[in-house]
């Protein structure tokens, strides 16, 4: 384990230590349901290791973790009920998918990023493109990859950490 | 109202569950979790609590809540953590009492799994010290069955990790004077004195 890690470990333990249960809870108010409010703490955990890194926590640590917590509660609300338009729309064959920048990824950034998985170790590749290319819950992941459930979520977050410790995800 | 209080207990679950699955994954800690609050504006200044399953397993003096967290931190580097501010409420009830001066003696189970050989025969020594009473670092290494390891029984009393409930301030030098704690010298005479202690009273 790299002194990265180490350091990313102790700075997330922290804040889940100290904001994990009211993180938590007003994630699942929001989307109730507990899969999608683990995997939207885990985001907020790494967008605040990332920016808490960078301006140093404050006493404004927890209203802003709250802040981002609750973006990406609405970013997921607002993506489903997208969803749900844009089946409906094909159904109508209106050729209107839902607007198209939505995507995490700047298209300048498409082609580094595809490298960039491409040198993940291959756990994380796989784990990554079955939950981002194939979109299977973490029991189908896992089911593929011969593991546990918690360990595909776990390769994924590594892989998605790496990307944004390289500053494309 | 029990159906309400049944499902606010069912969301606590889950929530818990989250975390520690976070925990899990993220960061590789895993085991039992603590659960850990503050108790801020004691007459001793603020206090960190800590419990496990088993019992009470941190009370220390603290000057901030980061300090606390860092010190659970690194203490249980590999279990979750839970801050839950309301929790460990009747230690807190008792702590209460205890500094109203209502009570002296607390009902409360400790868990020291983190000490073990002399350091913890000290500090279960230490524990059947009554209020009003104090002992020396010698007697109290002569009870944890070594009467010349004196200074041993002295690191053991200032690595207590659960202060005032494991009264480590009730133990002084043989000369009466205060020897060292913790918490602060100041603290550790408010204690006493507020127990009604004199070195006089030798256990």
């Amino acid at each position: 384990m790299s002194y990265l890690d180490v350091d990313h470990n102790q700075r997330v333990a922290r804040l889940l230590a100290l904001h994990g249960l009211e993180l938590a809870r007003h994630l699942r108010r929001l989307v109730r349901d507990d899969e999608v409010a683990q995997d939207l703490l885990q985001d907020t955990l790494l967008r605040a290791h990332r920016a808490l890194t960078r301006l140093g926590a404050g006493a404004n640590e927890r209203a802003w973790l709250y802040r981002v917590a609750t973006n990406a509660a609405l970013n997921w609300l607002r993506d489903r009920s997208r969803e749900h338009r844009a089946l409906d729309a094909h159904a109508r064959e209106s050729g209107d998918a839902g607007g198209g920048s939505d995507s995490p990824f700047d298209a300048d950034d498409r082609a580094l990023l595809w490298q960039r998985v491409a040198a993940l170790p291959q756990r994380q590749r796989v784990a990554l493109t079955l939950r981002v290319a194939d979109e299977l819950e973490y029991a189908e992941i896992a089911a593929r990859m011969g593991c546990s459930a918690e360990a595909a979520r776990a390769n994924v977050y590594q892989a998605v950490r790496r990307l944004r410790v390289k500053g494309l995800a | 109202m029990s159906a309400k209080r049944e499902s606010v207990r069912a969301e606590e679950r889950a929530v818990e569950q989250i975390v520690l699955r976070t925990f899990a994954t993220v960061t590789g800690r895993g085991g039992d979790p603590l659960r850990w609050t503050l108790m801020s504006d004691t007459p001793v200044g603020t206090l960190g609590l800590a419990a496990s399953e088993a019992g009470l397993c941190q009370l220390s003096f603290v000057k901030n809540e980061d300090r606390f967290l860092n010190q659970l931190l690194d203490v249980y580097g590999e279990r979750p953590l839970l801050h839950v501010p309301r929790a460990l409420d009747e230690a807190r009830r008792q702590l209460d009492h205890y500094f109203a001066g209502k009570r002296l003696a607390f009902g409360l189970d400790v868990d020291l799994s983190t000490v073990a050989g002399f350091s913890l025969k000290v500090l279960q020594a230490t524990a059947k010290i009554p209020a009003g009473r104090v002992l020396t670092y010698t007697d109290v290494a002569r009870r944890a069955g070594n009467a010349r390891a004196s200074r041993a029984a002295g690191n053991a009393l200032h690595n207590n990790p659960v202060a005032i409930v494991v009264p480590c301030h009730r133990i002084l030098r043989s000369d009466g004077s205060l020897g060292g704690y913790g918490g602060g010298l100041p603290i550790k005479e408010w204690l006493l004195e507020h127990e009604g202690a004199r070195a006089k009273q030798l256990a």
